[in-house]
């Protein structure tokens, strides 16, 4: 290390103590600055992030390439196609906001690094808020991209109704991230992050029909409407296709039954220091 | 007004308890050290004292707040540097970039070019994390612990990791902050590094604090017995010594005394009326380690028990 001088270190006077966690107007400056940062820190990571967004753009380009003709009866004859760009919309909204989230939250606890930001001046919130807007954001790119490929490369319409579709996919946003953060707390170590989350995940996003349309009223159906993954998928993929005599309020009110849930997990087991289990 | 003030501070998780009635004041400017072994409560103790834990009984203050309390946290996290026990850094940042966010989070931080260049990573500012040698992960980690410009540094076991030249380097880091008017909380396992930093040093053993004061005098260290060595002198035995004597198989002897000024009267004059050389003569006290083990293992069978330990722990005793 340096010989050279130490600075002024701690010769500025204790001030008086500065209450509350909240600064107004004055943190948004901070937050924008955090969000940054975490940004930063996904793109820095280029597998990491190409695997991320790449991964809805292949799986749209594949089941898109193989939908043909076909078209499911009971969704107003829409074609395949018009099926599977809202359905994949939606996986990038659950890739980013919970598989991903709940991964790189498990593996930041136990690496230690919500302990070291928890003991810096970074306010808890203003934390949270930077995740989830940088989480936020990497969904859009991935929603933007799938639309994109679907509209220009396979000559898919819509959204039909603009305003339940944003809707539904911001809900999805913010409850799969509230189920991100509190599936994280129940997640023992590292090691264990990635097979049980994706597990879960992968099996139960390909029984709710992400893969293949599942009928209303099938035992699949029954079974996945207790999970948000098949809500999600029906409401966009109705509000994208206009299908008349749907509406997206009943599949929100699940979603965000289950968004609720997991804010209170995370608020009664979020812990800073890793488990380790 | 201490920069940190403990006062029967007890803390408990369900049964087991991890520290009792502790009770410690750190002076502001001070290089105030925690010595103890591991699970002795030394972490616990200045998690408690960052804020990060609650206790379960007792008062502390740190820079005059009480820091359980969450509507000034974020304003005592201003003030406060920590570096923790365990690496913890994102590995795909630059060395430059965690710095700089980390310095972005304090209202008066150090220049970061500044704090690169104290922990001697000029060289890799720019490189990956990921890439640096664990030696140079602590150094990155001290310097996000200095960032902030604190006024109270928390160094738990700062130098773990580090190889000798590092060592010295933080050291001299550390002596440099506390001359700027740093104060310093250190936990550490390193003697050397107590007797080279610490202003004062309390030990904790048993959840509790068995000892304190100053590196020279903490356990009776400038009271008890020393040890009087020499080599024994041609055509001599050992029985022939004005005073009774340990011969050692180097060719020395040892003379263990609580009254080193009488004993070095009658030997010098023995050796000075007989013409006999007392080649390598020294006076040894007992060292910090010496005094750490007879408070640490005093009443135990370990390996680190010896014979100067107990004279420790029997020094302790009587002083207390």
């Amino acid at each position: 290390m340096s010989a050279s001088t130490a600075g002024t270190a701690g010769t500025a006077p204790t001030d008086a103590p500065v209450r509350g966690s909240f600064h107004g107007l004055r943190d948004l400056p901070l937050v924008a600055r955090q969000v940054y940062f975490e940004q930063l820190s996904f793109w820095l990571n280029p597998i990491g992030a190409a695997l991320t967004i790449g991964f809805s753009v292949v799986f749209i380009v594949i089941f898109e390439s193989t939908s043909g003709h076909s078209t499911i009866g009971y969704l107003a004859h829409i074609n395949l196609g018009q099926y599977y760009l809202p359905a994949f919309a939606t996986y990038g909204v659950m890739a980013a906001c919970f598989n991903i989230l709940a991964i790189q939250l498990v593996n930041r606890r136990e690496m230690g690094l919500l302990k070291r930001l928890r003991l810096s001046p970074l306010p808890t919130w203003m934390l949270l808020a930077a995740v989830f807007i940088s989480t936020m954001i990497v969904a859009g790119i991935q929603i933007v991209l799938v639309l994109l490929v679907g509209r220009f490369g396979y000559d898919v319409h819509g959204p039909a109704d603009i305003g339940p579709f944003v809707l539904t996919l911001v809900v999805g946003m913010l409850c799969f991230t509230a189920l991100g953060v509190g599936v994280s707390t129940l997640v023992p170590n590292a090691d264990a992050a990635g097979p049980i989350v994706s597990l879960v995940f992968f099996i139960l996003i390909a029984l709710s029909g992400l893969y293949f349309p599942v009928k209303p009223g099938s035992g699949l159906a029954t079974f996945t409407n207790f999970f948000p993954i098949r809500h999600l998928i029906t409401a966009s993929v109705n509000s994208f296709n206009g299908i008349p005599g749907t509406s997206v309020w009943n599949d929100l009110l699940v979603i965000a039954i289950w968004g609720a849930a997991g804010v209170f997990v995370a608020m009664r087991r979020w812990e800073w220091s890793p488990k380790r289990g | 007004m201490p920069a940190v003030s403990v006062n029967h501070l007890a803390k408990s998780y369900g049964d087991t308890v991890a520290v009792h009635d502790v009770s410690f004041e750190v002076q502001k400017g001070e290089v105030f050290a925690l010595l103890g072994p591991n699970g002795a409560g030394k972490t616990t103790t200045v998690e408690i004292l960052e804020g990060f834990r609650t206790r379960s009984a007792g008062h502390v203050e740190t820079l005059g707040v009480d820091p359980a309390d969450h509507a000034t946290q974020r304003w005592l996290r201003t003030k406060i540097g920590v570096v923790l026990q365990e690496l913890a850094i994102e590995p795909y940042y630059s060395v430059r970039q965690v710095l700089t966010r980390n310095a972005g989070y304090y209202p008066n931080p150090r220049p970061v070019d500044e704090v690169i260049e104290l922990i001697g990573l000029d060289e890799k500012a720019d490189e990956r994390i990921k890439r640096l040698s664990g030696g140079q992960q602590r150094r990155l980690d001290v310097g996000l612990g200095i960032i902030g410009n604190p006024e109270l540094l928390f160094l738990d076991e700062p130098t773990t990791g580090l190889d000798p030249s590092g060592r010295r380097d933080t050291w001299e880091l550390i002596r440099r902050l506390a001359g700027a008017g740093t104060t310093v909380l250190l936990t550490t396992h390193y003697m050397d590094e107590v007797e080279a930093l610490a202003d004062r040093v309390a030990v904790l053993f048993g959840h509790e604090i068995v000892a304190s004061g100053t590196p020279e005098s903490i356990g009776g260290r400038d009271l008890g017995a020393v040890t009087i060595r020499f080599r024994l002198p041609e055509g001599v035995t050992a029985g022939e010594l004005p005073v009774p004597a340990e011969r050692a198989d180097d060719g020395h002897v040892a003379i263990r005394t609580e009254d080193e000024v009488q004993v070095l009267h009658d030997l010098t004059g023995w050796a000075l009326a007989g013409g006999h050389p007392l080649q390598g003569l020294s006076v040894l006290r007992l060292s910090l380690e010496d005094i750490y083990l007879g408070l640490t293992d005093a009443g135990g069978t370990g390996p680190g028990r010896t014979e100067a330990a107990e004279g420790a722990a029997a020094v302790t005793e009587a002083g207390r």
